[in-house]
C-alpha cells in the first residue's frame, strides 16, 4: 500500500508543476509581472534577487536582473512559453510522423506492401509532374489535386490490363530505417548546428529542424513494437476475414502501438526542451529577442558571480524534466 | 570479423556521403552576395577607388579562390518566361569539384580566415580528441566500477543521484560546475577558461600534463558526468538480469563472493547492451564537446562548429560535419569490435 501512495504524491506534485508551467506559459501576458517581456530596467543592472528596488516607487525584480536589467522571473515565464511554443508542436509531430513511418515500417516491411505496376507508373508520373509544377508555377497547387485525381481515375482504370496489375514490393522498412540512420550518421546537436547555419533563425525554422531530427526516435520505438504485434494472432484473423493491409494497420494494429509511443511522448518532450535550450545558450536557432530559459543562463555565463541567473532557470529545467519522467514511469508501472 | 565489418562499415558510408552532400548543397543554395562583399573589402583595404571593371574582376578571382564559380549541381532549372529550362551542366559543377577534393583530402578554404580546412580542423582535434576520448574511456571505466558497486550492496542514493544529474543538459551541468568550481565567490579551484594559452612548449613534461589536467578538469567532468547516468543505470539493471539467472545462482553455491559472481561470470553477459550505448558515445561526446568548449572557451572542435555556424563560414562547417561522421563510423567498427570479443556467438555468425 505504502508505495502506491508514494508514486500518488510524485505523480500530484509532477502534474501539478506541469501545469503550473503550462498555464503561465498560456497566461503569460495577462499575468501581473511588474516588467513586460524583454525590457531593460537600465536602474537595476545585475541586481540579486529578493532584493527592494534602489529607486523609490518602482517594482521589485523578485528574482534580479541580469547584465543588461531585464526581470529574471518575466524572462522565466516568457522563456517558458518559448518552451511550450517550440518543444511541444515540434514533440507532438516528431511523435506523429514518427509513429506513422514506424509504423508502416514495422508493418509491412521490405516485401509485406505491394504496389501494382499501374501505380508504381502514375506515382512516378506524378512525382515528375509536381516537380514540373513547382518549378514553373509554385502557385498553381490546385493543378497538382488534379491530377492526382486524375491519376487515380486513370490508374483504375489501366487495373483492368491484366498485365499492368502485377505488382512489385515497395522496401518500406528499408527505406525508413535508411532515412532514420542518414539522421543519425551525425550526433543530432551538430547536424541541428550545421542546418540553423543555412535559414534564418526563426520559431518555425526551429520547429521544422527539431522535428526533422527528432522522429526517428518514435520511429525505431513503434517498428519494434509493430514487428512484435504484427505476429500476434488477432492481426492473423484480421487478415483471415479478409480486410485490407491498410485496414488491419490503421484500426487494429496501431492502436496497440499508439501506445508505445504516447508512453515515450513525455521523454520526447523533455529530451527537446533540453534541446532547445541548448541552442538558445549557444545563440543558434532562435532570434536572440525571443526570451528562453537558455538564453538567460547564456547571460550568467558572462557573469559568474550573478548565481541567481544560473540557479533559477536551471531549476525550472530540472523541475519539468523530472516531471515529465515522473509522468512516463507512472504510465510504465500502470 | 574482417568481412563482418567490412560490411557494416559498406552499410554506413552511403549515408555519411548523403548527409555530408546534403549540408554542402544547402549551404551553397544560400546567397553568397554579403560574403564576397566581405571579402572583397578584406581584399581590397588599401585601394579605395574602384572601378567596377576592376570590381567586378575581383569579385570572381574572390569567387574563383573559394570555389565558388559554375553551376552548383550536376543540372539546373532556370525560370524564364517560357516556363522552367533544365539544363544539364555534366563533372564542371562546384559539387563534383568539391567531391573530387574532398576525396582527396583537401575541404577547400574557410571562408573567414583563408587557410585551409584540414588545418583549422587539425588544429582543432589536437584539443578535442584528448578531451573526448578521455572522456569517454574514464566513463566506460566509471560506469563499469559504480555499477559493480551497486550490485554488491552500493548505497542507493548514488543512483538517485545519477537520476537527478540526468533530469539536467549538458550545459547547465557544465555551467553549473563552472560557477561553483571556478568562481572567485565560491570555491576558486579551477580556472574557467584559458586552455591552450599558457602552455610553453619546451616546458617538462610532467608540467605540461599537469597543466592540461587542471584546465581539463572541468570540461571532463561536465562530459564525464552527463554520459554516466544512462550508462551506469543500463550496466545495474543487466547485472541485475544476469544474477537472477540460474548460472549466477550456481556461482554463489559454489561458494563466490557476490563480488566474484559479478565480476567473473555476469559482467561479460551484462555488457552486451551497454556496447550498444558505446557506439553512440564518441559522437555524442564530440557532439558534446560543442556545449563544453564553448562554456569552458576551449580552442577546440565544437567550439570551431558553433562559430562556423554562427558565421555561415560553410567550408570549415561541411569538413566538420564530415569529421563527426568519420567519428561515428570508428565508434561503430570499435563497438563491433567488442562485441566480438565479448560474444562468441556473434563470432559465429560473422
Amino acid at each position: 500500500m505504502r508505495p502506491r501512495k508514494k508514486g500518488a504524491a510524485q505523480h500530484a506534485i509532477a502534474v501539478g508543476w506541469l501545469v503550473l508551467i503550462v498555464s503561465a506559459a498560456l497566461l503569460a501576458p495577462w499575468l501581473p509581472l511588474p516588467f513586460p517581456a524583454d525590457s531593460v530596467d537600465l536602474n537595476h543592472i545585475a541586481q540579486p534577487p529578493f532584493l527592494p528596488p534602489s529607486v523609490p516607487d518602482t517594482s521589485r525584480h523578485w528574482l534580479g536582473t541580469d547584465g543588461f536589467g531585464r526581470d529574471v522571473l518575466t524572462a522565466l515565464v516568457y522563456g517558458a512559453r518559448t518552451a511550450l511554443l517550440v518543444s511541444l508542436p515540434a514533440a507532438l509531430f516528431a511523435t506523429v510522423v514518427g509513429t506513422f513511418l514506424g509504423s508502416a515500417a514495422g508493418f509491412w516491411g521490405n516485401s509485406g506492401l505491394r504496389i501494382s505496376i499501374v501505380y508504381w507508373l502514375m506515382g512516378g508520373l506524378l512525382l515528375v509532374g509536381a516537380v514540373e509544377i513547382v518549378s514553373t508555377a509554385p502557385s498553381a497547387w490546385w493543378l497538382l489535386l488534379l491530377s492526382l485525381a486524375a491519376a487515380v481515375i486513370i490508374g483504375k482504370s489501366l487495373m483492368r490490363v491484366p498485365m499492368l496489375r502485377r505488382s512489385w514490393p515497395f522496401p518500406t522498412d528499408r527505406l525508413v530505417l535508411g532515412a532514420a540512420s542518414l539522421l543519425s550518421s551525425v550526433p543530432r546537436l551538430v547536424l541541428i548546428l550545421a542546418l540553423a547555419a543555412v535559414q534564418d533563425a526563426s520559431l518555425p525554422g526551429i520547429f521544422l529542424l527539431l522535428t526533422l531530427t527528432h522522429w526517428p526516435e518514435p520511429a525505431h520505438l513503434v517498428r519494434a513494437e509493430l514487428l512484435r504485434v504484427r505476429t500476434l494472432p488477432y492481426i492473423e484473423s484480421a487478415r483471415a476475414i479478409g480486410l485490407s493491409g491498410g485496414q488491419i494497420l490503421w484500426r487494429h494494429a496501431l492502436p496497440n502501438a499508439w501506445r508505445t509511443a504516447r508512453t515515450a511522448f513525455p521523454l520526447s518532450l523533455s529530451a527537446l526542451i533540453g534541446l532547445e535550450t541548448t541552442l538558445s545558450f549557444l545563440g543558434v536557432g532562435l532570434p536572440p529577442e525571443i526570451p528562453s530559459w537558455g538564453r538567460t543562463l547564456a547571460a550568467a555565463r558572462l557573469d559568474p558571480t550573478a548565481w541567481w541567473l544560473a540557479l533559477f532557470p536551471a531549476l525550472a529545467l530540472a523541475a519539468t524534466t523530472l516531471a515529465l519522467r515522473q509522468l512516463t514511469t507512472n504510465k510504465i508501472s500502470a | 570479423m574482417g568481412r563482418f565489418l567490412l560490411y557494416r562499415l559498406l552499410r554506413t558510408i552511403p549515408a555519411t556521403w548523403a548527409i555530408v552532400s546534403f549540408v554542402f548543397l544547402l549551404s551553397r543554395a544560400l546567397p553568397t552576395n554579403d560574403l564576397l562583399g566581405q571579402a572583397l573589402s578584406d581584399d581590397s583595404v588599401g585601394n579605395r577607388g574602384l572601378t567596377a571593371a576592376e570590381r567586378e574582376a575581383a569579385l570572381l578571382r574572390i569567387q574563383e579562390r573559394l570555389g565558388l564559380t559554375g553551376p552548383v549541381f550536376y543540372f539546373s532549372c532556370t525560370h524564364s518566361t517560357t516556363g522552367a529550362v533544365w539544363q544539364w551542366h555534366g563533372s564542371d559543377n562546384q559539387y563534383h569539384k568539391w567531391l573530387k577534393k574532398a576525396v582527396k583530402g583537401d575541404l577547400g578554404q574557410s571562408y573567414r580566415s583563408g587557410q585551409p580546412v584540414t588545418a583549422v580542423l587539425g588544429e582543432a582535434l589536437r584539443f578535442t580528441l584528448p578531451l573526448t576520448t578521455s572522456a569517454a574511456l574514464l566513463a566506460t571505466v566509471l560506469s563499469v566500477v559504480l555499477a559493480l558497486w551497486l550490485v554488491c550492496g552500493g548505497p542507493a542514493f548514488l543512483l538517485s543521484m545519477l537520476y537527478a544529474i540526468d533530469a539536467l543538459p549538458l550545459f547547465v551541468v557544465a555551467l553549473g560546475l563552472l560557477l561553483l568550481l571556478a568562481n572567485p565567490d565560491i570555491l576558486p579551484l579551477f580556472p574557467a577558461y584559458g586552455m591552450g594559452q599558457q602552455t610553453a612548449d619546451n616546458a617538462p613534461w610532467h608540467v605540461q600534463i599537469s597543466t592540461y589536467l587542471y584546465y581539463s578538469t572541468l570540461p571532463l567532468a561536465s562530459l564525464v558526468l552527463v554520459k554516466l547516468p544512462s550508462l551506469v543505470v543500463q550496466l545495474y539493471d543487466a547485472l541485475r538480469h544476469e544474477l537472477g539467472a540460474n548460472y549466477a545462482t550456481t556461482a554463489r553455491a559454489k561458494g563466490l563472493s557476490a563480488y566474484q559472481v559479478a565480476t567473473r561470470h555476469a559482467l561479460r553477459n551484462a555488457l552486451l547492451p551497454v556496447i550498444a550505448l558505446l557506439t553512440d558515445l564518441l559522437p555524442a561526446l564530440v557532439a558534446g564537446a560543442v556545449v563544453v568548449e564553448v562554456i569552458f572557451a576551449l580552442p577546440g572542435m565544437g567550439r570551431l562548429m558553433a562559430e562556423a555556424a554562427a558565421t555561415h563560414d560553410f567550408p570549415v562547417l561541411v569538413g566538420g560535419v564530415l569529421l563527426m561522421a568519420i567519428m561515428r563510423l570508428i565508434g561503430l567498427v570499435v563497438a563491433d569490435t567488442l562485441y566480438f570479443l565479448t560474444d562468441p556467438r556473434i563470432r559465429l555468425q560473422a
